[in-house]
């Protein structure tokens, strides 16, 4: 081979296969590499990368399970779920942003708030249309803004939304890139990325288990797949939907073929859930329906059933727990006076009292784990810290860490649990993995040029939950910071905003924002874009979606498809894996990454070579593969990865004997191996949050059924519920990465995918059980409209027994496409109607489940004359909406 | 000869297939096997949920809709432009530039699974990706793209063990199809049994299933949850008994599986003694 570049560019003739990670994290990481076949510049098809493609697979040591007298052997080919297969679609979707774009009554020499021609029309946001610019004229503003914005107020006046989901990339990593730009620039405020998928654990199991950092089982993951296979008799998936959000998020459909495996081995799995959720749908032995974010109830009465029956492990909770008595107390009504019956719980949860009993009693004798999605419905309500707090009771009430029992989250967590331990207390908890563990664990991080949650806060900083109330009130003075990674102690934080003796911030940068139709209340947070102090937003985004509709300057970056990167499956799914993503396609349009647009706005700056290091990208390429260590490894060198593209890591022969299984360590001795709690056991009663939050009626010492409160008034039996009859069910989407996606028409031709109107709008599925959609005159396919007090959203209806009476259920994420800003949606973007309100006084996690709302049938024809703007933007069949409807087509204000 | 296993069983609902057959035919032109597919609208791997049951006890079945392939293929016969044949590996071929779009292989097909392309004017359906395998792929894109392995493919004489114990869509129309349906969803009789004195669920009562003849067809003992399931059932008008020791035994009588069918939570009471 002569040289890397001549080797790359003769690759890039007419007919080549690349690989390329189809994981949208959003973060440097990645997994299920697929193989894009291209042919002259253009996508053929892309497939599972096979693990034997360029390997005899004896140079990986393939593993498997054995237990029970059955085996198990991972598939030779990466676990691909249907987004990596369709997302050639995405990559030539008619919604790309193809140019950069200015909004056309938006006038950078305008005041701050200045309004009619000349000015800087916050109020439009949202509303007005989009001109044309060329990239010279663009990064002039935006350099131009950068700098006056910093003079005036000082680095903390730009806001870096820096975070988020999108496509898995290292160099040209879609969130972040501007930090590192802003960092030599003196700083900036930062919007922190609270626990979105995982609140409760985060504010609430921590409390009880420490569990760094996620509060889900993170840190003790090691092994567990193989442990539930030789000792679980029952698998708990209460809220969890393995056959969603795994898919985009690290484990691909690997949860798919064990949970398949499980039901062969003979391990029974009960879902708990308003919804037969995906998971359910071809797993489930038992579906017990429960009313949406009314688990804590259901989860009283099984610690009730078992104290009252002396029907758990006493001798544990005496060594490895702290405040039983406490909880007890409040458990058998000794507290309050209330005793939390089955009976008591069924009213609360809709779930027979005898199946409350029925469960208590398998539990209290089979050995049980439960098992995750990773977030879902449970997790995401008003007080989600509850649930959460008391699943990890009730598996402390079982002898958690005893063989087949434990928390298992179906997404690879030992990754980001062995990190922060290693970064936070300079040691690694762990180093195995769920799957059997590779002799090198391999991290290209070294190359990744993107946000790293809490490695690079800034002291100005606004928890992203609040972001709507900060703008509207300036302000904030809270406790804890809510960022994803931070330990259980920061809890106890008392931050405000502004720092002292700085200023607030003035102009936004975001890149692929999301949060109209992804995080809490969107049409609030919509009204928030407009105010006046909010001199500047711009946007870096390829698809015309969502928050773009809302910038002042859009600029257009581009997908994996088009860059050269490196890509690292560590979330490790069947196998470690390295490879180089070489670019498959030019860039579309005047697009570019991420990396190279902050690059050249740095270029304006005169802050280039300080921001590159020097470094072209190849040279990152480089310096990740230097990083994994492979090399020094002796197992595989920078030639033979030009080679061959990718390199699987062989499987450590000892995984099995080197790693122990869960919380095995915990449970045989808790003294030398402690939580990371004040006391290192279990607390069942919270030291701490008394000390720290007596008043606290939301979050108390010991986990409590909360029925309403200060922040929240969700519940069935509330005055609200005689308007919003019914409580929304909202999970992570199927048929998309959160807001990922939704533009792939070959999605929507799904049944569950979208509701095809009358009208040939492409409309978000609404669930409605039979008896629901009756009262209503609803029928399958008519369009529905949802609404409460924070706005209404159209959606399609589907009228199913997948779901329980009184339950609206609608998947997050849908693309946001407004009829009245704000206010109306009818892309069915359900979150711009969740609740403006955090998890509770002092968590500021977003609640975006288990809240009430009303659904009636929609009269077509009547909002067609109503908002006849709307109704008629350029349509495209098959995505849906296209980047020509935010196109200025009038006289220019230019 | 080529055959395809489709495990219901095994299906996770995940639709790979049916967006890999798009991935590999929307606009991509692999004549003389396969001119492009429409963007939407066709389905040459069509997968369909069926949600069975009613709440809580339902259960959802992915099933699968693609060319048989069959020896005795109608379309072929159909055919009066002679555009259909099959290949020596059983592959069955419209030939995409032959095709005159008389349809007729349309309303032959006895599963509904050739479409009509109304830019192209022709004919079209699964192919069984022949242009891949003719390169030297192994299998299909759907089986390909297939993470559980509820699609398989190869030489029959390799599956011979899985078609064992297979069925066939349409066995009754006799033309020799080339796809094995393993776990075919038929229909379930299921539902609960409880104490409503003691307000518990009762376990291993005995339930047991008649048929309209008064034969029995299954016996079954409830579990934890006082759940019992038939399934693999008919259709036609069942009649049941549940009986445990200790309780007055009940009967039900005309229950229909038009529809799979949750009856729902019987009570059952102590006897008097």
């Amino acid at each position: 081979m002569s040289s890397d570049s001549d080797a790359r560019s003769s690759q890039r003739a007419s007919e080549k296969t690349v690989i390329k990670g189809a994981c949208f994290s959003g973060f440097g990481d990645n997994s299920t590499p697929t193989c894009v076949d291209v042919k002259d510049q253009r996508i053929v098809r892309i497939r599972p990368l096979h693990w034997d493609w360029k390997y005899n697979p004896k140079d990986f040591n393939p593993w498997k399970y054995e237990a029970r007298g059955k085996t198990f052997e991972p598939p030779m080919k990466a676990p691909v779920p249907p987004f990596g297969l369709a997302y050639k679609k995405r990559v030539y979707s008619p919604n790309r942003i193809l140019f950069p774009l200015k909004r056309v009554d938006w006038d950078p020499a305008g005041a701050p708030g200045s309004t009619g021609p000349g000015g800087r029309n916050p109020q439009n946001r949202g509303i007005s249309k989009y001109v044309r610019m060329s990239w010279d004229e663009a990064l002039d503003i935006v350099a131009a803004e950068i700098r006056r914005v910093v003079e005036t107020y000082g680095p903390e006046g730009v806001l870096l939304q820096a975070e988020g989901h999108s496509e898995g990339k290292l160099i040209h990593a879609p969130h972040g890139c501007s930090t590192h730009l802003m960092n030599l620039l003196g700083g900036y405020t930062q919007q922190i990325r609270n626990p979105d998928s995982w609140e409760g654990w985060y504010w609430g199991a921590k409390h009880v288990w420490g569990n760094e950092p996620n509060g889900c089982n993170m840190q003790y993951c090691s092994n567990i797949y193989n442990d539930v296979a030789k000792n679980t008799e029952m698998l708990i998936c209460q809220g969890c939907d393995q056959e969603t959000t795994p898919w985009g998020f690290g484990g691909g459909t690997l949860a798919s073929n064990l949970s398949f495996w499980y039901t062969d081995l003979g391990i029974r799995q009960i879902y708990i859930s308003p919804d037969l959720n995906y998971a359910a749908a071809v797993h489930a032995d038992k579906w017990i329906p429960v009313l949406p974010n009314t688990d804590v109830a259901l989860q009283l009465a099984l610690a009730y059933q078992w104290i009252v029956n002396g029907t758990y492990d006493k001798e544990y909770v005496e060594t490895h727990v702290v405040g039983f008595d406490k909880f007890a107390d409040y458990v058998l009504g000794r507290e309050d006076g209330v005793p939390k019956t089955p009976k008591w719980a069924s009213e609360k949860c809709g779930v027979p009292s005898r199946t409350i009993k029925a469960l208590a009693k398998q539990w209290g004798s089979k050995r049980t784990t439960v098992c995750h999605g990773y977030g879902g419905p449970y997790i995401r309500g008003p007080y989600s810290t509850e649930p959460a707090r008391m699943e990890v009771i009730l598996l402390g009430m079982q002898g958690l860490g005893k063989p087949g029992v434990n928390q298992m989250c179906w997404v690879e967590g030992s990754r980001i649990g062995e990190a922060v331990a290693r970064a936070r207390w300079g040691r690694s908890g762990i180093v195995g993995a769920q799957t059997p563990a590779p002799i090198l664990r391999p991290d290209v991080h070294a190359a990744y040029r993107g946000y790293i949650p809490f490695m690079m806060k800034q002291p100005s900083m606004i928890p992203k939950t609040i972001l709507h109330d900060v703008i509207d009130t300036g302000a904030y003075d809270i406790y804890g910071s809510s960022d994803q990674m931070d330990p259980a102690e920061d809890q106890f934080i008392h931050y405000v905003y502004p720092l002292p003796g700085k200023n607030e911030f003035h102009m936004m940068w975001c890149d692929t924002p999301c949060f109209s139709t992804c995080w809490n209340d969107g049409n609030a947070y919509q009204h928030s874009l407009r105010n006046p102090k909010i001199e500047t937003v711009l946007i870096q985004h390829p698809w015309m979606e969502n928050d773009c509709l809302f910038a002042d300057i859009i600029l257009p970056s581009n997908t994996k498809f088009e860059t050269d990167d490196l890509g690292c499956d560590d979330w490790p799914v069947w196998y470690n894996c390295v490879y180089l993503e070489e670019q498959a396609i030019e860039p579309r349009g005047d697009s570019m990454s991420d990396y190279e647009i902050v690059v050249a706005i740095a270029d304006r700056l005169g802050l280039k070579e300080e921001y590159t290091h020097g470094k072209t990208v190849d040279d990152w390429i480089k310096v990740g593969f230097d990083g994994s260590g492979m090399e020094e490894a002796g197992l595989c060198s920078w030639e033979e990865i030009q080679d061959k593209q990718y390199y699987v890591i062989p499987t450590d022969p000892d995984w099995e004997k080197k790693y122990p299984a869960g919380m095995i360590q915990f449970y045989e001795d808790p003294e030398k191996y402690p939580m990371t709690t004040p006391s290192g056991k279990l607390e069942f009663y919270s030291q701490r949050l008394a000390e720290n939050f007596p008043d606290d009626m939301e979050r108390p010492p010991v986990p409590h059924w909360i029925e309403r409160s200060e922040f929240h008034d969700e519940r069935l039996s509330g005055e609200r519920a005689k308007k919003y009859t019914l409580l929304v069910c909202s999970n992570h989407p199927r048929w998309r990465v959160h807001a990922q996606m939704d533009d792939v028409n070959w999605f929507h031709e799904i049944e569950t995918g979208k509701v095809i109107g009358p009208d040939g709008y492409h409309y978000e599925p609404v669930w409605l059980h039979p008896s629901e959609a009756k009262k209503r005159g609803i029928e399958s396919g008519d369009v529905v409209t949802i609404f409460n007090e924070r706005g209404k959203l159209l959606g399609g209806a589907y009228v199913t027994e997948r779901l329980m009476p009184g339950v609206i259920y609608i998947d997050h994420g849908a693309r946001y496409d407004p009829i009245v800003p704000g206010e109306f949606d009818r892309g069915g973007a359900i979150n711009t109607i969740c609740p403006r309100k955090t998890t509770s006084k002092n968590c500021a996690g977003m609640v975006t489940s288990g809240f009430l709302a009303e659904v009636e049938r929609t009269d077509l024809d009547a909002l067609r004359k109503q908002y006849p703007e709307a109704f008629s933007r350029p349509f495209d069949r098959g995505s849906g909406q296209t980047f020509e409807r935010v196109l200025h087509t009038g006289e220019g204000t230019r | 000869m080529k055959a395809m296993i489709i495990d219901i069983t095994k299906c996770n609902g995940c639709y790979a297939c049916q967006i890999a057959c798009k991935d590999e035919h929307v606009a991509n032109d692999w004549t003389p096997i396969a001119k492009p597919q429409p963007d939407t609208g066709q389905f040459w791997m069509k997968t369909k949920d069926i949600v069975r049951g009613q709440v809580p006890r339902v259960k959802v079945a992915y099933m699968h809709h693609i060319c048989q392939h069959c020896d005795e293929a109608p379309c072929l016969k159909a055919c009066k432009m002679g555009a259909i044949y099959k290949r020596e590996d059983g592959t069955v071929i419209i030939d995409p530039v032959k095709c005159s779009g008389h349809k007729l292989c349309i309303d032959a097909c006895p599963y509904g699974v050739i479409y009509y392309n109304n830019d192209l004017q022709i004919a079209q359906k699964c192919t069984w990706c022949a242009h891949l395998l003719d390169k030297g792929w192994k299998e299909p894109r759907c089986v390909d793209s297939c993470p559980t392995g509820a699609l398989q493919f190869g030489e029959e004489e390799d599956l011979k063990d899985l078609i064992a114990r297979a069925e066939m869509l349409l066995p009754e129309a006799n033309v020799g199809p080339r796809i094995y349906y393993i776990g075919l969803p038929k229909r379930f009789v299921a539902g609960g049994v409880y104490d409503p004195e003691e307000d518990e669920c009762v376990e291993d009562a005995t339930v047991s299933l008649k048929d309209a003849a008064g034969k029995e067809v299954a016996t079954a003992k409830t579990d934890g949850f006082g759940d019992f399931w038939f399934d693999g059932l008919g259709v036609g008008v069942y009649s049941m008994r549940v009986e445990k020791s200790g309780y007055v035994p009940i009967e039900i009588i005309d229950i229909s599986t038009e529809q799979d069918i949750n009856i729902g939570d019987l009570e059952l009471s102590k006897s008097a003694q």
